[in-house]
């Protein structure tokens, strides 16, 4: 291929027809890099939209953004309250509540009413839930924004939990417990939860036993129904083509006698981690293993050094794609795999993890961990250079603008500080705190988060078919087989 | 980068991210005022470079920001036999650099390229001979020679120049018809996105190219040889298609995959990626003056290019049902696929709608029946594909519940659509779809980057993005006669085809 010199972008047409008949150096032209530095970039003019925030009765708080560009109107509740707050025994009908608020009927609608309605309104719904809080939200033409306010509001207060409709949906959870095998990447990502979170919510993940017909029976999903979804919990967000004028009363009617909590959740106690550290194998007779190699960590979601500088850390680590230490490494280098990343959860309130992750070909399984392992041993061992953290906080600087690019994003990211108990002004605030991030601080939040060799103290899961490593995994000192058939039930 | 497989084909929601559908009537907001406009009034902006290059500019108020994409009419269907997966990984390699990014010094890799394809030669020659004790250690110099190069390289530098500047969702997807490339930005730097994306079409280096060999050939474990559903979808492509190239892997077998050639990828660049075939769309808080002033100050110095040869292979005419299995150790779930018609024929609207009344939402008529009544299915799904610009197939695809077996699930699938053959389908079913596609389209231009595809995809396939507005009124026309009639002439049982997974010991057992 002759097109192989430096490209001046700018050269006259006239000439661009011939150059590639011309010998290489013939055009003096401009490399990328410098016509880079040479570019300038006006200041982005931006005014940032702030969210109204009203408080319709009996008390529930709105947080609500005009926006007229298509004739859309959406709806987002959130309540406190999802399957952590609920015992083991209860994850069966923790899980079930939401998809079954949409699909179970209500007290006046048959189940195939509600579908039929919401099919013909074409109105968009979603419900579920995960953790400490469980949401719905609902997306309509505004011209049938009454009649679909109205199912929402049905489905939302009165469920009737239809046994016809719960059998299916009991139906569809075993089928997806005995289907986990045929995922080994989230198979493993769930064994690895479980491996470190043991009788937590965390790492709880639904099993037979959890779905039998007793664990789903109506008043038990009416209790748990109860419990969450009441006013008290409530948090709601407007968006799309309505005015304040024209929603607070509709909210009004969407809200009047809505039950109040009869108690306040608890929430689940922190997890405490007792995991020992070393390999734990999942044998499967795969192409591919799956790699996950993590701890814990105390770096919590906080206006703090140490949050800011994990955040930063995190980026340079494996959280900003191929410019991370890890992509580099192990994909653009090594060519050991597609995808690799790394994991750092900073809950609010609790511990959290600091994982790798990757998957490869059975025979570059223990290369890809060694590797993974030198690289985080590098991190915990030197302080990363002043260009890796200036890029990993121009990444979130300059893509600021991103974090508004559509109200239905503003509005739900103000429903979760508000239930996260952070302030509202939250993401400036961040900001703020990832650009003052030095290098020495982020050496020093993975000097304390990592060994130096990068392996003590990790959990090392490996799904995959040890028979094919290449070499085994004897370097890596004992292994801990588990078993699949406790993780999977097999036909 | 990903690959897309497309898997899920064109239905109505497919056609829509092609940009075939589109708004009847759409409220757009302009500086404050707000009209309403028909699809076709949307103030898209067209021009042609005279090298042939195609642009369509869309201002849109909002946040400041805007999307790109450049999409190339190459794709799986441009790939020769022994040579699948090759335009899949030229778009890997097209996040390599140039000439001057990502590169200390040019002329010391090219120097080193040299000798690395010459081994790589000498393997392929052993090959041919059956002589491969050699190949081991050919591979080593080639991965020394490699890790030589490396240290003239800046790894990742267009990423790396593009995420500092605040850039979302840079990435890229090939598919069987087209290569697309998509990144947003601030609005503010939209001229980065000139320097690098003319840059990248003018002067790209493949280097790292066998690395980036192993990283796809990792990429086809991920997405095929561990997953049941991949597996199945491939095994099932290549039984209905056994002509035309619908029926390889855009991924690419991996025999091919190991075995592909930097000069024969450089080669593919040349032929595929000229500014005639090529389209860019942009969309977002920009002006669509200054754009077209970058447009042709960037891209206007690029060479006119050839004109690829179109793909003539045609899929002779199924006589009979074919069946395939995958033995794999996973859950069982099937295929079945019929040969339809390209998406201009006068039949594609009505196998959209009919596909739609099939899978289409919960009161669909399969999900209604095999998922709510005889719960013989956890899921159904249907979707047309796997292009747009050829014949494709009809399928739908269902995961039996236990302890259901993929013929149960078959034998609903056939009475339902025996059903359909006999009776009209009502006319309340047929508004619900209509109601649902008014509103679907609505939603489909809430982001900058859906509109940009939607716009280069519809010009793309088919010349003219108003395409994607002129499909919906003819699914909007759609009769039940005319669902019923495609029904009966297509959804025949000697013309299917049916792929199920089922697990290696019950093959064994036979």
């Amino acid at each position: 291929m002759s097109l192989c010199r430096p490209w001046r972008p700018r050269f006259a047409q006239a000439i661009s027809v011939l150059w590639l008949a011309l010998p290489a150096g013939l055009f003096a032209q401009e490399p990328t890099p410098s016509a880079l530095a040479s570019l300038e970039f006006a200041p982005l003019e931006f005014r940032q939209p702030d969210p109204e925030r009203h408080r319709v009765d009996p008390g529930v708080e709105v947080f609500f953004v005009e926006d007229h560009s298509l004739p859309l109107v959406s709806l987002f509740a959130r309540f406190r309250g999802g399957p952590s707050y609920f015992s083991r025994e209860a994850q069966g009908a923790t899980t079930a509540v939401p998809l079954l608020l949409r699909s179970g009927g209500t007290l006046d609608l048959s189940p195939d009413s509600v579908d039929q309605l919401l099919e013909f309104y074409a109105a968009e719904t979603s419900f579920g839930g995960g953790g400490p809080s469980s949401f719905s939200s609902v997306n309509t033409l505004k011209r049938h924004l009454d009649e679909v306010l109205e199912i929402w509001r049905s489905l939302l207060r009165d469920p009737a939990f239809d046994p016809a409709r719960v059998e299916v949906w009991r139906g569809q959870r075993l089928g997806a417990v005995r289907r986990r095998s045929d995922a080994p990447a989230r198979l493993a990502i769930a064994k690895f939860n479980n491996l470190m979170f043991e009788d937590h919510p965390v790492g709880w993940e639904l099993r037979p036993e959890d779905l039998e017909p007793e664990d789903l029976a109506p008043e038990v999903l009416r209790s748990i129904h109860r419990s969450i979804y009441c006013w008290g919990n409530l948090t709601l967000g407007v968006t799309g083509d309505v005015t304040w004028d024209e929603i607070r009363p509709r909210l009004e009617r969407l809200l009047d006698g809505w039950p109040p909590c009869d108690d306040d959740l608890e929430p689940p106690p922190p997890p405490t981690f007792s995991v020992e550290p070393g390999v734990y194998l999942l044998p499967m007779e795969i192409d591919q293993s799956t790699i996950i190699m993590g701890k814990p960590s105390d770096v919590r979601l906080a206006d703090d050094e140490d949050y800011y500088a994990a955040q930063i850390g995190n980026s340079i680590l494996g959280g900003a794609g191929l410019t991370s230490r890890l992509a580099r490494r192990v994909r653009t280098e090594e060519g050991l795999a597609y995808g690799v990343a790394s994991v750092w959860t900073m809950p609010r309130r609790s511990s959290g993890i600091i994982a790798a992750t990757t998957q490869t070909k059975s025979e570059s399984t223990v290369e890809a961990i060694h590797v993974i392992a030198q690289i985080l041993g590098e991190v915990a061992s030197e302080p990363p250079d002043d260009a890796e953290v200036r890029d990993a906080i121009d990444r979130i600087a300059n893509g600021f603008v991103f974090n508004f690019e559509t109200p239905g994003l503003i509005v739900s990211r103000q429903m979760i500080y508000e239930s996260q108990n952070l302030p509202l002004d939250w993401l400036p605030r961040f900001l703020v705190g990832v650009q003052s991030v030095t290098p020495a601080a982020v050496h020093e939040v993975f000097r304390e988060n990592l060994a130096p060799n990068g392996l003590d103290d990790m959990v090392i899961l490996i799904a995959g078919d040890p028979a094919r490593f290449d070499p085994g995994l004897e370097d890596l000192g004992p292994v801990r087989y588990l078993d699949l058939d406790e993780v999977v039930p097999r036909p | 980068m990903t690959s897309g497989h497309s898997v899920s084909g064109a239905t109505l929601r497919g056609l829509v991210a092609l940009g075939l559908l589109a708004v009847p009537v759409v409220t757009w907001a302009d500086e404050g005022s707000s009209q309403v406009l028909t699809g076709e009034q949307l103030p898209v902006v067209e021009h042609e470079l005279a090298n042939g290059m195609r642009w369509l500019v869309l201002p849109r108020a909002g946040a400041p920001t805007v999307s790109f994409i450049v999409q190339f009419r190459v794709g799986g269907v441009n790939e020769a036999r022994g040579h699948t997966g090759i335009a899949h990984l030229l778009e890997h390699l097209l996040f390599k650099g140039t000439e001057t990014l990502g590169t200390r010094d040019a002329a010391a890799e090219r120097a080193l390229f040299v000798r690395m394809d010459a081994l790589q030669d000498s393997i392929l020659a052993l090959e041919r001979r059956g002589d491969t004790t050699a190949v081991p250690l050919i591979r080593e110099r080639i991965d020394s020679l490699e890790t030589q190069a490396r240290a003239h390289v800046l790894p990742n530098e267009f990423e790396r120049v593009l995420s500092t500047n605040g850039a979302r969702g840079l990435n890229a997807t090939t598919d069987y018809e087209s290569t697309t490339y998509f990144v947003e930005l601030p609005a503010n730097r939209a001229e980065l996105w000139f320097l690098l994306e003319s840059d990248r079409m003018a002067n790209p280096v493949f280097r790292e190219f066998y690395a980036e060999r192993d990283i796809v050939a990792e990429e086809r474990r991920l997405r095929v040889e561990t997953n049941p559903g991949g597996l199945l979808f491939e095994a099932h492509m290549a039984a209905a298609f056994t002509t035309h190239p619908y029926g390889q892997p855009v991924v690419g077998y991996m025999s091919d995959i190991q075995r592909l050639r930097r000069p024969d990828v450089a080669e593919y660049f040349r032929r595929y990626y000229g500014p005639s075939n090529a389209v860019v769309s942009v969309v977002g808080d920009i002006d669509s003056d200054q754009i077209l002033a970058w447009a042709e100050e960037y891209f206007g110095g690029l060479p006119p290019s050839e004109t690829p040869a179109p793909v003539l292979s045609r899929e002779p005419v199924q006589n009979g049902e074919r069946r395939v299995e995958v033995a794999f150790d996973a859950e069982p779930r099937v295929r079945i696929g019929w040969p339809i018609v390209e998406t201009t024929h006068p039949d594609a609207p009505a196998l959209s709608v009919l596909s739609w009344l099939l899978t289409g939402g919960r009161t669909s008529r399969l999900h209604r029946r095999l998922v709510l009544q005889d719960r013989v299915a956890t899921a159904i799904n249907s979707s047309i594909g796997p292009g747009v610009r050829f014949p494709g197939i009809l399928t739908i695809d269902a995961a039996p519940r236990f302890p259901r077996t993929t013929e149960d699930v078959e034998a609903a699938i056939y009475a339902e659509l025996d059903s359909l053959q006999q009776t009209l389908p009502s006319e309340r079913e047929i508004q619900r779809i209509r109601n649902q596609l008014e509103a679907s389209e609505v939603r489909r231009l809430t982001s900058n980057l859906g509109l940009a595809l939607q716009l280069a995809g519809s010009t793309s396939a088919f010349g003219d993005w108003r395409t994607t507005f002129g499909f919906t009124d003819l699914l909007a026309a759609v009769e039940p006669e005319d669902v019923r009639r495609v029904a009966r002439q297509f959804l025949t049982r000697e013309h299917r085809t049916v792929a199920t997974v089922v697990r290696p010991d019950s093959v064994a057992g036979r």
